[in-house]
């Protein structure tokens, strides 16, 4: 029996958890509960919620400075990443099952919601391939300026978001704290300007 | 300091309380002032009415006063489209939100 300690700071529990949703849609899918054409979406919605998690907690640090619960997320932040790309993979798989064919997916190719959509994807995979102990070691510094992709990818996820035009509400709402915790971040900088001494140095 | 973490997690809280407020239905794409629903025809005659035109039908529901659809044109291309549920005219149609045909109006 674990302590609730140890518990807490089971990662493979914080993996089970990520999995969670997942494996609720899985089986609603699996059961005939849920049409293919509706696994689409919500893979798709917990991709970019992850994804927007991950992204919130450096600034939310920068922000609120360093509390207990955001040191504790901050470091899992690798896994709700991961977990990111994981829900976007899935995401894919289920358009994939849904078109049917190479064929009427090149087809929709030109549309700017799906090309946006690959493109995310695309973006996401040399961070999700490099989130591992081995490549931080091998990339070095180099690992930072690959985690920045998640910038390009978040915007390119909004987009698709909107030009597939099916709730561009929830869309908002979910980028909404990304946009205002920046804000908060430009504002802390903007008003907590240096003291003199090390002004302009 | 106090202040902005406490306004930072009432907007988190509004935001999440917003996001489970925003219905599932009634997306807002189109709307039909088409009377009450006695007086309409059964969406079991429009999917037929598509079908017998070539359509493959996935699913069909109402949205915003009007029957949504979801299938496949005789060309190919998976659309949603909305048509009027007394008149069953074809008000929109959009390929992956691409509006590929939208009535004058609507």
């Amino acid at each position: 029996m674990m302590s609730p300690r140890a518990l807490r700071d089971s990662l493979p529990l914080f993996w089970l958890l990520l999995a969670v949703p997942g494996a609720v849609m899985l089986y609603a899918w699996a059961s005939g509960a849920t049409d293919t054409m509706d696994m689409i979406a919500p893979t798709g919605e917990w991709a970019a919620r992850l994804m927007i998690a991950a992204m919130l907690l450096g600034p939310l640090t920068g922000v609120l400075g360093s509390r207990g619960w955001l040191r504790w997320l901050l470091a899992r932040r690798r896994a709700l990443g991961v977990a990111a790309f994981g829900y976007a993979a899935l995401h894919l798989a289920f358009y994939v099952i849904d078109m049917g064919s190479v064929a009427a997916m090149l087809d929709e190719l030109p549309i700017s919601s799906i090309w946006t959509g690959w493109l995310a994807l695309a973006v996401m995979l040399p961070m999700a391939l490099t989130s591992n102990m081995a490549a931080m070691r091998a990339l070095k510094r180099a690992w930072k300026l690959v985690q920045r992709l998640a910038y390009p990818a978040a915007v390119l996820t909004l987009l698709h978001w909107l030009w597939v035009h099916d709730g561009a509400t929830i869309a908002l709402v979910h980028f909404a704290p990304l946009a205002l915790v920046w804000l908060g971040l430009a504002a802390r900088r903007l008003f907590s300007s240096p003291p003199l001494s090390q002004a302009g140095a | 300091m106090k202040s902005l973490s406490l306004s930072l997690a009432v907007a988190l809280a509004t935001g999440i309380a917003a996001i489970s407020a925003v219905p599932a239905a009634a997306t807002g794409k189109v709307k039909c002032a088409a009377g009450p629903q006695s007086g309409w025809k059964s969406m079991d005659a429009l999917k037929a009415a598509l079908v017998k035109d070539g359509w493959l039908v996935r699913k069909a529901k109402v949205d915003g006063g009007c029957y949504e659809v979801y299938g496949t044109l005789p060309t190919g291309e998976k659309v949603e489209a909305y048509f009027h549920p007394v008149t069953f005219e074809k008000l929109y149609v959009a390929q992956r939100g691409k509006v590929l045909f939208r009535k004058d109006g609507y």
